[in-house]
């Protein structure tokens, strides 16, 4: 955890913004920090982020707004609906990178 | 990843659900003309051979991510015996006909196309952990820097089912296909007033709460179908397994008077001819048996000397690599960790796994704190469902992943809601897996 937030505070905004999507052949570049976190959603989000049934996509959205969502969802443990359940394990920097990670990926 | 991308069926005169079917639209990028195929980076400074035994969902999961994560220079041979795979997830949707075996079936073009993923039909019967070579039943030899065994399970012979013949007879139903259907069969076949039993393993076993699902479906099933039937349930478990809230009502509430559950149960034997089950509860008479036989790593996990943990392969959770022998990672059922053994977490561990082995061929440290998840949807009814979730955060203390929490989270309840998110929640989750 300590290791993903010192990594995103070490790129900085800046570097965020050189990060590609996954897509198109690229070549070489750092990894966005949060890549591995952030596939455990792609199970039920669908790969990247972009769902292929009924379920929520989160690829594209801006992160802010993904960051609010799952921080409401942090502050609600007692609803037990399996969003809520799954905020719960997640450190607020781990879900704000999370979040980053997805407002980065193609729609 | 769109929709496009897959042909679309429909499935199930009564849910009419869409599901992925089975084949992927071709894409005819890379494979064949030596350019990489779109979605893997030319270079990431990883390189290395990788050679992957079983394309289950652990299987086809890391060998996907190898390839989007490692890269062009990260080569993954996936070695697998079937052609296709057919998934053990929605699969007690044929036992009542909801659901047909060609919607759970998953080809592996789309590893290879999509993701260069050089798949190899063919069986794995040997490794040499020292020459890091797999042998093929088909004589080839693939040679590794790295090997990752998502080999699954092996059944132990439960005594009385030691032919084939006895075994055809009392299916366990716990790999989709053939013995799906034959299961099915013997459904439709059974007369009104019958009597199902079903027996279940001691934990560790493939898919904690599916047995206690797979009495729910057939009680369901019979309700509708087999008017004064029972479903007696035989549990080698001094409790329920997993999701105790909710399986305890379905069983006292739910298909009351057709479930009947006894916890702590040995089988003695089980005889095939008369469909009769000796157990410490009693001789039952059945029409039909589910055998779900205890359970064990597949069989080339124990032979290259991977097995330290039981009958299961010790593994460090923040690559999988084993614990005895080096440069081999064994992901999925076949590994003892803290986790359950079920899919969708397999799907999770190969993400860790590929993520690893992406940092080892690179030169760098494996990360230091990886979290995994655990969601499983389970039918109550043809029309319900409740789920489970947890997830697991790795512990430097114990080495282990733990439960946020503590344990699992069981939904409130089974609902007609939660069922439409399990149909979605399973497209994705294969997409992520197979596409």
């Amino acid at each position: 955890m300590r290791r993903i937030q010192l990594a995103i505070a070490a790129f900085g905004a800046t570097a965020l913004l050189g990060w590609l999507a996954p897509s198109g052949g690229q070549t070489a570049s750092a990894p966005h920090p949060a890549r591995l976190l952030a596939s455990n959603c792609f199970q039920c989000h669908g790969p990247d982020g972009r769902s292929v049934s009924g379920i929520d996509s989160l690829a594209g959205k801006p992160a802010a707004e993904l960051y609010e969502e799952l921080l409401e969802m942090r502050n609600r443990p007692a609803s037990r609906a399996i969003m809520n359940v799954h905020a719960q394990g997640y450190t607020k920097a781990q879900l704000r990178a999370i979040a980053d990670y997805f407002s980065r990926q193609r729609p | 990843m769109n929709r496009r991308d897959f042909i679309w069926s429909l499935t199930g005169a009564t849910l009419g659900t869409i599901v992925p079917g089975p084949s992927g639209r071709r894409r005819q990028a890379g494979a064949a003309g030596g350019a990489e195929p779109d979605l893997v980076p030319t270079a990431t400074g990883a390189s290395g051979r990788v050679v992957v035994v079983g394309g289950g969902m652990a299987g086809a999961t890391v060998a996907k991510y190898l390839r989007r994560w490692g890269g062009a220079d990260v080569r993954v041979t996936l070695v697998e015996p079937h052609a296709s795979y057919q998934s053990c997830i929605l699969s007690n949707g044929v036992l009542d006909g909801s659901r047909s075996l060609r919607a759970l079936t998953f080809e592996y073009d789309v590893l290879r196309q999509r993701h260069g993923v050089k798949v190899v039909q063919d069986r794995a019967v040997d490794v040499d952990p020292v020459a890091r070579r797999v042998t093929t039943e088909g004589g080839r030899r693939l040679r590794y820097d790295r090997l990752v065994m998502a080999a699954g399970i092996a059944f132990d012979v439960i005594p009385g089912l030691e032919s084939a013949a006895a075994r055809a007879r009392v299916p366990h139903a716990w790999k989709a296909g053939a013995q799906t259907l034959a299961l099915r069969d013997q459904l439709r076949a059974m007369p009104a007033g019958g009597v199902v039993v079903v027996t279940i393993p001691p934990a560790p076993y493939r898919c904690p709460p599916g047995p206690y699902e797979r009495a729910c479906v057939l009680a369901d099933y019979v309700k509708h179908h087999k008017p004064g039937a029972r479903v007696v349930v035989l549990d080698a478990n001094p409790g329920i397994v997993a999701e105790k809230e909710n399986f305890t009502r379905a069983f006292g509430v739910t298909h009351a008077g057709v479930v009947e559950y006894h916890a702590g149960v040995t089988i003695g034997e089980i005889d095939a001819t008369t469909l009769t089950v000796h157990s410490s509860v009693g001789a039952i008479a059945a029409d039909v048996i589910n055998a779900i036989p205890p359970q064990r790593a597949a069989a080339l996990v124990a032979e290259t000397g991977l097995t330290n943990a039981g009958p299961w392969a010790g593994v460090d959770v923040l690559s999988y690599e084993s614990t005895i022998v080096p440069d081999i990672h064994v992901i999925g059922d076949a590994s003892a960790t803290t986790q359950p053994k079920a899919g969708h977490i397999a799907n999770s561990e190969a993400k860790v796994c590929a993520d690893a082995i992406t940092r080892l061929l690179r030169g760098d440290g494996v990360d230091p704190a990886p979290m995994t998840n655990s969601s499983c949807y389970t039918p109550i009814t043809a029309g319900t469902a409740s789920w489970l979730s947890v997830v697991f955060v790795y512990d430097p203390v114990t080495r282990t992943m733990k439960p946020v929490g503590g344990a699992p989270t069981e939904s409130r309840r089974a609902s007609a809601e939660q069922y439409e998110e399990m149909l979605e929640w399973y497209e994705n989750l294969m997409a992520d897996t197979f596409a």
